[in-house]
């Protein structure tokens, strides 16, 4: 197990960070299925976004807002 | 041939020169629905007595000289993401179980306003995050999975029991399964239809678009559905248009691109032979094959997954909390694991798809249109979870299957599945063309041209 990896407890705890409280017999396939999810994205660190913006863009004048708030 | 076995195009022809009424083609479609449905199970709930009234306002109309156009009295389905007003948008969840949608989708409104009826509400995997459905049984073998996650609406489609049915497509969920059903499936430009009243898995990836018979019949659903609608953030300003493909099949002067890298590999050898069969058909008519170069393919399933695991974390995140026990073990996994994915994961993922984006924009001045498989292999069983290549790879089926559509989903591309043949065992294979951001037009007209070199396909035959 590599570093990067998560420890079911580990998995547990950061998603009562999240405010997600997981019973306890789901710590573990919660962790596994986390850490696959990470190797998968992991490899956008390889490439160098220099000043490239995230592709969501914001226009301020069409926005259109109906939720409470 | 029977009014249910009609394409769309071909039913308001004849609905217009008044040959054929809205009651029978609904009353034959009704009839196909109780013969067949209990073996398919595409649908969540059927409507017909709805749709029997309303077919006879429809004649009643056609009667009276007021014709709305070609969906003027044509029979749908919708997936069960949609909103109708009234009805219950249950995302074949048991989430969703009390729950009653008050007022029509966009789309649901506009097809209601073309003269379309309701047939009934189709099977989506849950909250359409997966690829398999698995309650709906593939329409050309009731063993196989019917691709997801607008299963049931291609099945509908494919086995006669809708002229045509609407999906949504994040990772291919209306692509993947009209390839493995034999049937036409159009992901728009995103933003071209707007989503107002669609259950969303994943804003930024989510597309809603037609599934038909032939790809006449979804350029006329198109026309239908596109146009601005400023409750939806994503959605374009863009003319009225008509998008039904003329009738000429030259396609000389086309550059189709035929990809070097990335769309044939790790694809079924009966798949790559059908689609090379179906480009050169292309080259016959006209078109101008070029090689080209798919860019950045390490990166797609990163993006794909750092786009949309989060996103749909962040739409579940009150049910997650008040009641997962009602989600399915596939998706409720998936939700909690994606609590765990940070900031910088998903914005990675947003900061490549501006590269991604750019990189096929370069692309796509080379060539006007990529001619590629929409998924890798045909519909796989309903319980296998991996499939193996030659070179000893294993993947699974649900990555498999999402492979070769997600660039179109995370570049906003448009892209067609048309349906180019079977394997050996009778299973459908499909060929994706990718387009230029609003290029419906080109890849609608390619796609035309190519099923008028073809005989008619006929309904899938599982039931």
């Amino acid at each position: 197990m590599s570093a990067a990896e998560l420890t079911p407890p580990e998995a547990a705890r950061w998603a009562a960070r999240a405010g997600l409280v997981l019973p306890a017999e789901r710590h573990a396939a919660v962790a596994a299925v986390a850490d696959h999810i990470h190797s998968v994205v992991a490899v956008l660190r390889e490439l160098d976004f220099a000043d490239v913006p995230p592709a969501a863009a914001y226009r301020a004048a069409e926005e259109h807002h109906d939720a409470a708030v | 041939m029977q009014p249910y076995e009609l394409s769309l195009a071909a039913a308001a022809d004849a609905i217009r020169a008044r040959r054929l009424s809205p009651v029978e083609l609904v009353d034959s479609v009704l009839d196909r629905i109780e013969e067949v449905e209990p073996h398919l199970g595409a649908y969540v709930t059927v409507a017909a007595e709805r749709a029997r009234r309303a077919a006879g306002e429809a004649e009643h109309e056609a009667a009276h000289g007021r014709y709305r156009g070609p969906l003027h009295g044509i029979p749908m389905a919708l997936k069960d993401l949609i909103d109708v007003g009234g009805m219950a948008t249950t995302a074949s969840s048991r989430v969703r179980a009390d729950h009653r949608a008050t007022a029509d989708s966009t789309v649901a409104a506009r097809l209601s306003a073309a003269g379309a009826i309701l047939l009934g509400k189709t099977h989506t995997h849950e909250f359409a995050f997966g690829l398999t459905t698995p309650q709906t049984r593939n329409a050309w073998d009731r063993t196989r999975v019917a691709g997801g996650s607008s299963g049931g609406s291609a099945v509908a489609v494919a086995s006669g029991t809708a002229t045509f049915a609407l999906g949504t497509d994040t990772g291919g969920s209306i692509r993947v399964p009209a390839a493995l059903n034999g049937v036409v499936g159009l992901k728009p430009t995103y933003g071209l239809v707007p989503r107002h009243g669609v259950t969303p898995l994943s804003w930024s990836l989510d597309h809603v678009g037609p599934l038909t018979r032939t790809v006449e019949d979804a350029a006329l659903v198109l026309t239908a559905l596109a146009g601005h609608d400023p409750r939806d953030p994503a959605s374009l300003s863009v003319p009225a248009t008509d998008y039904r493909p003329g009738v000429g099949t030259d396609l000389t002067g086309l550059r189709i691109g035929v990809p070097r890298t990335y769309y044939f590999d790790h694809v079924h050898p009966q798949v790559e032979t059908a689609v090379r069969h179906a480009v050169g058909q292309l080259e016959a008519l006209g078109a101008q094959l070029v090689e080209v170069d798919i860019p950045m393919t390490r990166y797609i399933q990163a993006t794909q997954w750092g786009l949309m695991v989060p996103e749909a974390g962040a739409y579940h995140e009150g049910s997650l909390r008040t009641v997962p026990e009602l989600y399915q073990d596939d998706v409720r996994i998936l939700l909690e694991a994606s609590e765990l994915m940070s900031a910088g994961d998903y914005l990675r993922a947003q900061r490549s798809r501006t590269l991604m984006r750019a990189e096929w924009a370069r692309m796509l001045e080379e060539v006007d249109v990529i001619a590629a498989p929409s998924v890798p292999m045909p519909a796989v069983g309903a319980d296998e979870e991996t499939v193996t290549w030659p070179d000893g790879t294993a993947e699974s089926v649900s990555d498999a299957y999402v492979r070769l559509c997600a660039p179109a989903n995370i570049t906003g591309m448009p892209a067609l599945t048309v349906p180019v043949g079977h394997d050996a065992g009778g299973l459908p294979i499909g060929m994706q063309l990718i387009g230029r951001p609003l290029g419906e037009p080109v890849l609608l007209r390619v796609g035309h041209a190519y099923e008028q070199t073809q005989p008619t396909r006929a309904l899938a035959t599982a039931a």
